[in-house]
């Protein structure tokens, strides 16, 4: 069925836009098409796709993070200060780790508690929040911290396979594909969902909509932290300027992967596509030498496009559907002619 | 014969997943007073909102006096005086009465709005309704009738149109204000005026209408003198050829099933200016109905039981378990269930699945150390949906894409699948078709009784009568009358509705006026 096809590949469609994107890229781009080329492409996208994943999710709750990039270098931070200089004799790194995760999610459910418990208006909670956490690592990091232990350093640093496969993908890939799984197949997804769908309903329904939010935080505070971690691992040191202008990529990519800004709507499949989108722009265009002020320019533009293609895109669709309601109703009519013709 | 003002020639509409309108021809007299009826979902709203300029049809055309359009904006229609009032009272809730009236076309001097002006005016159309209003009370306050009222007001006074449509206008209005409004139709009427009037009451359309068009699957079916016809001939049409009423019937072994064990009880369920003393107990299988006007306090006392909007006072006593609850996820734990009255803002999650939807309650069910097994809840829904008889083209069908009384299916679907112990349904059988209220009745009666007990409330006595075991009577959120299925009579619970209290003779309910 051709009908169904096209609805397939509009309801995919950010991955049409990455498999077109890269086959021109292929012919114009110089020393796009090569291994190497596509695993930088991919290491480069790892951060930026935990914070399109963490924004993505908070999307589909209905809510929205503007704090993740304040998580990013704060969760990191903070740890990093006390295992260097708060605590005499430092912090084994392996619980670094962990603490880094758990100051994320710490943050995320302070955002959960105020948006739900207490009312706040999650733009205006995770605002505030954001300029405090950036202050906060002003204050506490004046300079960066370097070099980092190697364990701490392993998410984002390490390579394998002779160093060809940074650990950072393989890393990536696996926590986007337990998320599809979370989302799809377990109660949580399900609940999940539904209080982005409709979050009365859901409470009437017997969920217990508040946790569900301030899960929905914590997990996005921890992805951030997690992104932090990739990124200090990658740069092999914390200095207060991690993460700068992520956060709106963040919303770009979350948007350009087909979620919904009223929640609800959204796939982990289709999130991952618009990271992945988004690196291989930034990628082509400096292998291209763009200006490096204009890649900005370009990139915003970009997404632009991309995001006027996600409006197109819904009124093809209806349009589709609607064709084909009309073919029935006209050939119903047909139908009701010839038999009371016979 | 009188010239038409307004004709529709072959009109269509089709939406995605739906043909709302498909090839109707319509043609309004100047000066008549022209009645649209028909079930729900059968097209009544989308026709109007064509004339109004609200939606564009998909094709025909629209004549208004010598004038063809192929599509008209709201504009448009403004420009050719067609006003329109719609069934949920839209005002703007924080300005005044005054400012509701005029909008968008203030009194004004050059650029300046002329306050006095508007304000003098405003009181002296509302003085000459015959309605009692202060034109600088802000719109919010005023009662859900008053607001539709006054918006009638505004179509018939201020805008001065030549067509006015009301839909279902009447449905909030209460007695007194029905009254008001037919004086209103007649004035305007005997001043020249064109009226397209929509309701679902057959006696209200024959006693206010000069003719009425039927409106059945997308099609307009006849347009006929309201002179000419009965109410039963009237509700033939409505319904069709094609259907035969199915009563709904007793099965036995349900009522064999019934015993005086008390599943559940509620003690003295107060929350302050909403309802005080409510007390009841629910027998196992029982059906237990709720008689009342709007505002009685049915819907405020559900909330209040199943902890969505939780009651002051009182407690509800489950499986030996005293207890108020806070949350409907307590109530949930419990095993008590709550249908909300409105489907779409508080019963059903529009962008997911039909599936999706149906097992949100049986989620543990169906999962095994959470995550879900498809193959059971495959099972189930299919189950479900065969049971139901939901109309959809597979269970992965967004639920916003089904028709009205299939939404309202697949809500009752989701709260019989999870099998609680009480089933407090609100209004089940609201706006939905005639098919699908004997439909969601039967099963109610039939299948969700034998392992639960329901209490229920409904738009009209006659359901209420159908299918309950005892109904209570709720007058200003007090329990003022009961009635044992033997007691049963339309027209007695119908006055004690409206708080006449001498219809009362249980004991019990002597006590409480004793208080």
């Amino acid at each position: 069925m051709p009908q169904k096809w096209k609805i397939f590949l509009l309801d995919n469609l950010i991955w049409v836009i990455v498999a077109l994107f890269f086959l021109l890229n292929v012919f114009i781009t110089p020393q796009f098409f090569s291994v190497k080329n596509i695993v930088n492409i991919f290491y480069h996208s790892a951060i930026m796709s935990m914070l399109v994943l963490a924004e993505g999710i908070i999307l589909i709750i209905g809510k929205m993070d503007l704090s993740l990039e304040g998580i990013l270098v704060f969760a990191p931070g903070v740890t990093m200060i006390m295992a260097t200089k708060l605590i005499p004799g430092g912090l084994n790194p392996v619980l670094c780790i962990v603490l880094t995760l758990a100051v994320g999610g710490l943050v995320g459910l302070f955002n959960g508690y105020c948006v739900t418990k207490v009312g706040i208006n999650p733009f205006l909670q995770t605002l505030s929040l954001n300029i405090m956490l950036r202050g906060f690592v002003l204050f506490l990091l004046p300079f960066s911290i370097h070099p980092l232990n190697e364990i701490y350093t392993f998410a984002g640093k390490a390579r394998l396979f002779d160093g060809m496969l940074p650990v950072a993908i393989p890393l990536v890939i696996l926590i986007f594909a337990a998320f599809q799984f979370v989302m799809k197949y377990t109660t949580f997804g399900r609940q999940f969902m539904a209080t982005g769908g409709n979050p009365r309903a859901s409470f009437i329904s017997g969920i217990n909509t508040d946790r569900i939010i301030i899960m929905g935080f914590i997990i996005s505070g921890v992805l951030a932290a997690f992104a932090g971690l990739l990124a200090a691992g990658k740069q092999d040191s914390i200095s207060n300027a991690m993460g700068q202008n992520l956060l709106m990529v963040a919303f770009a990519g979350a948007i350009l992967g087909g979620t919904s800004l009223d929640g609800g709507k959204g796939t982990i499949i289709g999130m991952f596509g618009g990271a992945i989108l988004l690196a291989m722009i930034t990628n082509s265009l400096n292998l291209l030498g763009v200006n490096v002020s204009l890649v900005y320019a370009t990139e915003g533009a970009l997404i632009f496009l991309a995001i006027l293609l996600d409006r197109v895109k819904v009124k093809v669709k209806n349009n589709i559907l609607h064709q084909t309601k009309m073919k029935e109703v006209l050939e119903h009519k047909n139908n009701t002619v010839i038999s009371s013709g016979h | 014969m009188q010239s038409n003002i307004l004709q529709l020639k072959d009109i269509s509409k089709v939406y995605p997943g739906t043909i709302a309108l498909e090839g109707v021809n319509l043609a309004v007299r100047k000066g008549e007073v022209h009645g649209i009826i028909g079930k729900n979902g059968a097209g009544k709203s989308t026709l109007v909102s064509i004339i109004a300029g609200i939606i564009s049809p998909t094709s025909g055309e629209i004549v208004i006096g010598d004038k063809n359009f192929k599509t008209l904006s709201r504009n448009n229609a403004r420009d050719q005086l067609i006003s329109i009032v719609t069934q949920e009272p839209q005002v703007i809730r924080d300005c005044t009465i005054a400012e509701n009236l005029f909008m968008p076309d203030y009194a004004s001097k050059g650029f300046f709005i002329n306050w006095n002006k508007i304000n003098f005016m405003a009181q002296s159309i509302i003085s000459k309704a015959g309605l009692n209003m202060d034109a600088s009370m802000n719109a919010g306050d005023l009662s859900i009738s008053e607001q539709q009222l006054l918006l009638v007001v505004k179509a018939c006074y201020v805008e001065k149109s030549q067509i006015i449509i009301l839909d279902e206008v009447s449905a909030s209005l209460t007695q007194d204000d029905e009254k008001l409004l037919y004086d209103i139709i007649q004035k305007r009427k005997s001043e020249g005026c064109t009226i397209i009037y929509i309701s679902h009451r057959t006696d209200e359309l024959l006693n206010v209408c000069d003719r009425v068009t039927v409106i059945r699957d997308g099609k307009a079916v006849i347009t006929k003198e309201c002179a000419q016809l009965s109410k039963k001939e009237l509700s033939h049409l409505i319904v069709g050829d094609g259907y035969t009423s199915t009563a709904v019937t007793n099965d036995l072994s349900v009522t064999q099933g019934k015993s005086e064990e008390v599943v559940c009880k509620v003690n003295n369920l107060t929350k302050y200016g909403q309802y005080q003393d409510i007390n009841f107990s629910l027998k196992k299988g029982e059906i237990l109905g709720f008689a009342g006007l709007r505002g009685s306090g049915r819907t405020e006392i559900f909330k209040g039981i199943v902890g969505i909007d939780p009651a002051d006072e009182g407690s509800i006593t489950i499986k030996n378990e005293t207890r108020r609850f806070k949350s409907p996820a307590e109530a949930f734990k419990s095993r008590i269930l709550y249908l909300p009255e409105d489907r779409d803002k508080e019963g059903l999650i529009n962008c997911l699945s039909v599936r999706e939807n149906l097992t949100l309650n049986i989620l543990s069910r169906i999962s095994h150390n959470t995550v879900i097994k498809t193959a059971s809840e495959n099972d189930c829904v299919a189950g479900l949906i065969d049971m139901l008889d939901i109309k959809a083209f597979s269970p992965e069908q967004e639920v916003n894409e089904l028709s009205g009384g299939n939404k309202q299916k697949v809500i009752v679907g989701k709260i019989m699948a999870a099998e609680p112990l009480v089933c407090i349904l609100d209004e089940p059988t609201r706006g939905v078709d005639i098919a699908a209220k004997e439909g969601i009745l039967s099963i109610i009666k039939n299948r969700m009784s034998k392992y639960s007990s329901v209490i229920i409330t409904s738009p009209g006595i006659e359901d209420l009568v159908e299918v309950c075991d005892r109904i209570l009577v709720l007058y200003q959120g007090k329990i003022i009358a009961e009635f044992t299925a033997e007691e049963f009579d339309e027209k007695v619970i119908y006055h004690a509705q409206q708080g006449e209290r001498k219809v009362v003779n249980a004991p019990e309910m002597e006590n409480i006026f004793a208080r």
